[in-house]
């Protein structure tokens, strides 16, 4: 790890003004401590967030929908039962996020904005095509893990099990920089490294996430989760599924697919969706939806089983909020 | 009188012979009435509290006073040949003591080279320099700063395409040598008349120790001593690398090994890191610590080859009649294989068997001993294998083994077994799991979209130990003991289990006994490996204290004005027709004597072969849409000759069990071909088993004590446990489902592709 300043601000204005070039803003540091441990990540100055009143914690304002602060810990969307009651797919897509420990240190924050698992990318003598290298090196290497879908120049996969669930409740997000402030759908947060973009996402230099928000309208919504691992705990998604719907009377409405694990992005599936809207989740319905999330997949050598299990994932999901 | 007997010993799968010095005689058997104080007796570890407080002391716990750190760098290609190495902007480094390198460190002989560092690197991860430095900071940092001069050599990494004709050929006589034949019978006349034969072929990856305190060691010389402190699982085996590497006399050489986070045969000798810490500690005079971190724990600290073996058996009138086993393991640059077709040799008694096993190098890690090497990967093929042909003859899997497993010789030797209780084994473990509930083509499972199914294994191992082993037994005038014995508890018990046989011969409490091992300059033992500790090192240490009882009693004799025939030593106390006097009282009046028991390890027969023996049972669910895997419940049912101490020997059993799920369905190292690199090389990469894939196990012993096999009637039990459980999985995921999973471990990708393959995914 090289040398670093540290320093822990007491409000929000203050750790924007210090978020200058060359420091990196620091919550729980399940990610970034590995990443700096491994070299890849060379911060001079850590910003410690966790001493800023106002980002931690979760509310619900009759009417005005759930707003979740960016410095909560995993750990408390999962346990807090008025908020399982609200939107119970945070528990459930929390609940095989990681460990106990790593949720129990980790914040939302942190976790929208956490950096992919390639274990090219996190092998720092592997100069990948993301870390400015020439090549990708899973393209034609060790791609069991990788992305079926979606992948330009680099076939990582997008990480977090929280995201697919809030992107299917169409959650937002606040952002702040010493420049100003601005909201954003946390969908459109997230770029499939392409071209000149080696990055996951297009939060600006300098930008924090401060909250997350989840419409009124969004919680009406029904929602389930489920997740493949390699072992029954503490594995990154082989592949996960969020759905989400309105079920009035047994039809469908504001339907919302969203997998993990399969591409570079959180991957939203709006043709399985369109499909769904005004049917009852019946079997071939969720069948057919199945085949059109995956439509365009372009399976690797060693990741051909991630479509058997996707389609089947995303049907049984599908098929969760009916039966 | 001081005389030379002749001792036969099996070590992981290899017999040989030995000389050994004896003197006196050995004990009868022990006694196995139930009467027993400690033998017998579940016990909590001794050491129990010293460790969960964090008081146990681990090599990696180990900061000297103005300790030097040293690191090494190791190479980043898979074959390369070291043409310069610049060490001017590490040196200038402030903190950097020095570096050693192919150009300026002496011949140090390791493991058939003659230095540690080689001209050709022959795998990512090899030792290229070392670094010592104040700190490790420091120290990484300058490996960074020196510059390696690498000329690329082609290379290859994985088994099938080293096998090839297009692999660049590493040796000179090739890729490929062949370790090991057996032969008997006619298997090809076999094959032909048999009523149905199965050729299939298996795989299994490589499995990487993963042992939770890394390979390390501290090294500090006083200008006489030189005293090394190690994770290890030989601390004499480590003695003797450092004796050759470095020309100095055992007298001068200490190593110790107090505490250890695990070794799984990854520890055996002396590393590379030992003779770096060594060298760096003899130049400055001062303790030098070399751990290594957990990337290059799974690079450069061996691993279980992975292997390619094909099977064919043949079956007529309902028996096994033929069985062809031919192996290839990728032995990385490792200098030998563990043996796959050694359950095929021994585990049946079947007229005709043909196997084969060869070597193959590639630019890998090198392989070590991984608990039960060779068997874990052969028995998943063989057992597996075993279990194709009976559902192709349409006999029930179990019904085919046990018209095969009771023989009571070894097919190879002739030698009759010591003892021997496979059958007991099936009988126990088929009524604890309920065989009589397995359907053929499985059962509904507890969800839609899965299927129940329930598979069995059995094992062949050795376990026997052997000399020698020696213990000393110390009676301080106060009462207390100090048992001495040449071994080190690598994290099995060892401790604890020793301390029951010397109180349960001597007749003292439990805690009135100190157990002093891991540490050289005591008297000899075995490395903790092969499943002989118990076996080797148990008979010496009773026998030392039956010595020290009798000197005791002696002694009590000539105190109380006794005749000795009326003494006893019961609980720490002499007791005489009722009246109990405490040993510390007798003794008080022998002030500052000190009574000095010592024991032995006797021969082994030389005529009969000491095995253990266990069958595995294994529970299952399978999801066939999703390939997922519920192992539900593990029934183990051993025969390892008698049960020291119920609970530690259940936890050794439930601990490779785990590691065999490990196997079976989660660990692997993965290898980039092109990069030569471990991509899973870390615990996040590298999936062991947490507490959430831990099935129900069940331990069951047969509990018979082999008083053939030594005065104990112990035999090991570290390695049986991990065999069968694979192939057990792998039989009851293919109960269950119909289909058959031919490479460990398995995983989503390997089930779905056999349940699509079966025709049952959809």
């Amino acid at each position: 790890m090289n040398a670093f300043s540290y320093v822990r601000p007491r409000t929000l204005s203050d750790g924007l003004r210090l978020l200058r070039s060359g420091a990196s803003a620091l919550a729980g540091g399940t990610d970034l401590l590995g990443l700096m441990k491994d070299g890849l990540a060379r911060p001079e100055l850590l910003v410690d967030l966790t001493g800023i009143e106002g980002l931690r914690g979760w509310s619900r304002a009759k009417g005005k929908g759930l707003r979740i602060g960016a410095l909560t810990p995993l750990v408390e969307l999962e346990e807090a039962e008025e908020l399982h009651r609200a939107m119970p797919i945070l528990r459930e897509s929390l609940r095989d996020a990681a460990t106990l420990q790593l949720r129990t240190m980790g914040t939302v924050g942190g976790n929208l904005l956490q950096r992919n698992r390639c274990w090219y990318f996190r092998d720092q003598a592997t100069a990948c095509w993301l870390k400015g290298g020439t090549k990708c090196f899973a393209v034609e290497g060790e791609n069991r893990l990788h992305a079926i879908l979606g992948a330009h120049e680099c076939v990582a996969v997008a990480p977090s099990d929280l995201v697919p669930a809030l992107i299917a409740y169409d959650a937002e997000i606040a952002l702040a920089s010493s420049r100003g402030r601005r909201t954003m759908k946390l969908a459109d947060l997230y770029v499939a490294p392409h071209g000149r973009e080696r990055r996951e996402h297009v939060l600006r230099p300098g930008e924090l996430i401060t909250e997350v928000r989840v419409s009124e309208s969004a919680l009406a919504r029904k929602g389930a989760f489920q997740k493949a691992m390699e072992r029954k705990a503490w594995s990154f998604a082989l592949v996960s599924v969020a759905a989400a719907a309105r079920i009035e009377r047994g039809v469908a409405r504001d339907v919302r697919l969203v997998l993990g694990g399969v591409a570079p992005i959180p991957w939203r599936v709006v043709a399985a969706e369109r499909g769904l809207e005004g049917s009852g989740f019946d079997e071939a319905a969720c069948a057919e939806a199945a085949d059109r999330a995956l439509q365009g997949a372009a399976p690797l050598r060693d990741n051909g089983y991630k479509l058997p299990l996707a389609r089947e994932l995303v049907r049984r999901t599908l098929r969760s909020l009916v039966v | 009188m001081t005389r030379i007997l002749k001792s036969i010993e099996e070590f992981e799968g290899e017999v040989s012979e030995s000389l050994v010095i004896v003197d006196g005689h050995d004990l009868p058997p022990a006694r196995h009435d139930g009467g027993s104080p400690e033998i017998g007796r579940s016990r909590r570890r001794i050491d129990a509290t010293q460790r969960v407080t964090g008081r146990a002391r681990y090599t990696q716990d180990l900061y000297l006073a103005g300790m030097l750190h040293a690191r090494i760098l190791r190479s980043p290609h898979a074959r390369a040949r070291v043409r310069r190495i610049d060490t001017k902007r590490a040196e200038a480094l402030p903190g950097v003591r020095g570096v050693l390198h192919r150009f300026n460190t002496p011949k140090t002989p390791f493991r058939g080279d003659d230095v540690i560092f080689r001209e050709e690197v022959r795998f990512v991860g090899e030792e290229v320099c070392a670094v010592a430095a104040d700190d490790e900071d420091t120290a990484r940092e300058a490996l960074a700063l020196i510059e390696v001069d690498y000329e690329r050599l082609p290379h290859v990494v994985d088994l099938e395409e080293a096998l090839g004709d297009v692999a660049p050929q590493l040796e000179s006589d090739g890729n490929v040598s062949e370790s090991g034949s057996h032969k008997r019978g006619d298997t090809k006349r076999a094959l032909k008349e048999a009523d149905v034969a199965v050729d299939v072929t298996y795989r299994t990856s490589t499995q990487l120790h993963n042992a939770l305190e890394t390979h390390g060691a501290v090294a500090l010389y006083d200008g006489e001593m030189l005293t090394v402190w190690e994770s290890t699982q030989h601390v004499f085996g480590v003695r003797t690398g450092l004796k050759n590497a470095l020309k100095l006399p055992y007298s001068r050489i200490r190593v110790i090994c107090d505490y250890m986070g695990g070794g799984f045969g990854a520890k055996n000798g002396v590393g590379k890191y030992t003779i770096v810490a060594s060298l760096f500690a003899m130049r400055f005079g001062k303790a030098v610590r070399c751990v290594l971190t957990r990337d290059e724990e799974n690079l450069a600290a061996g691993n279980r080859s992975a292997t390619l073996q094909q099977l064919r058996l043949g079956a007529k009138g309902g028996r096994i009649t033929a069985i062809e086993h031919t192996s290839w393991s990728n032995s990385g640059q490792g200098k030998w294989i563990a043996n796959p077709t050694g359950p095929t040799n021994t585990l049946y008694e079947v007229a005709n068997v043909n196997t084969r096993s060869y070597k193959v190098v590639t630019n890998a890690g090198s392989l070590s001993a991984f608990r039960a090497p060779g068997y874990v990967e052969g028995a998943f093929a063989l057992e597996s294998a075993i279990d194709e042909l009976a559902e192709a003859a349409g006999v029930d899997p179990l019904t085919l083994r046990r018209r095969h497993a009771g023989a009571g010789k070894d097919p190879i030797t002739g030698n009759r077994y010591s003892d021997k209780h496979l059958l007991e084994c099936y009988r126990i473990g088929a009524k604890e799991i309920g065989w009589d509930r397995r359907r053929a083509g499985g059962t509904r499972g507890s969800a839609p979209h899965r299927r129940r199914g329930i598979g069995m294994a059995s094992q062949i191992w050795g376990g026997g130990g052997g000399p020698p082993a020696y213990a000393t037994v110390h009676v301080d005038p106060d009462g207390s003991v100090v048992l001495t014995a040449g071994t080190q508890d690598i994290g099995t018990g060892t401790r604890t289990v020793l301390a029951q046989i010397c109180a349960d011969e001597l007749g003292v409490e439990l805690d009135d006994v100190r157990v002093q091992i891991g540490d050289s300059a005591g008297p000899f033992g075995p490395m903790s490996a092969g499943s002989m500790t118990l076996a080797s090192v148990g008979p010496a240490v009773r026998l030392a204290a039956h010595d020290a009882r009798e000197q005791l009693l002696g002694a009590a004799a000539g105190v109380l004005e006794t005749p000795k025939a009326e003494l006893r030593l019961e609980a720490g106390a002499i007791v005489s027709k009722g009246a109990r006097t405490p040993l510390g009282e007798v003794l008080g009046k022998v002030d500052n004597n000190t009574v000095i028991g010592k024991g032995i390890r006797f021969p082994n027969a030389d005529d009969l072969a000491q095995k253990t023996f266990s069958a595995q049972f294994a529970e299952v669910e399978v999801d066939v849409r999703t390939g997922e895997i519920f192992v539900e419940r593990i029934v183990a049912a051993l025969d390892v000759g008698r049960i020291v101490n119920p609970l530690t020997a259940a936890s050794q059993v439930e601990g490779g069990v785990i590691q065999g799920i490990g196997f079976a369905l989660s660990e692997e190292r993965i290898v980039d071909r092109a990069l030569g690199r471990v991509m899973s090389g870390n615990l996040e990469g590298y999936k062991v088993p947490t507490v959430k894939d831990v099935p129900t196990i069940v331990v069951k012993f047969v509990d018979r004590p082999d008083r053939r096999a030594n005065n104990l009637g112990a035999k090991g039990l570290g390695e049986p446990p991990i065999i069968p459980t694979a192939a057990a999985i792998a039989n009851a995921v293919a109960n269950a489902t119909g289909a058959r999973v031919r490479h460990s471990p398995l995983t989503r990708a390997r089930v779905l592709e056999a349940l699509a393959l079966a025709g049952i995914r959809d």
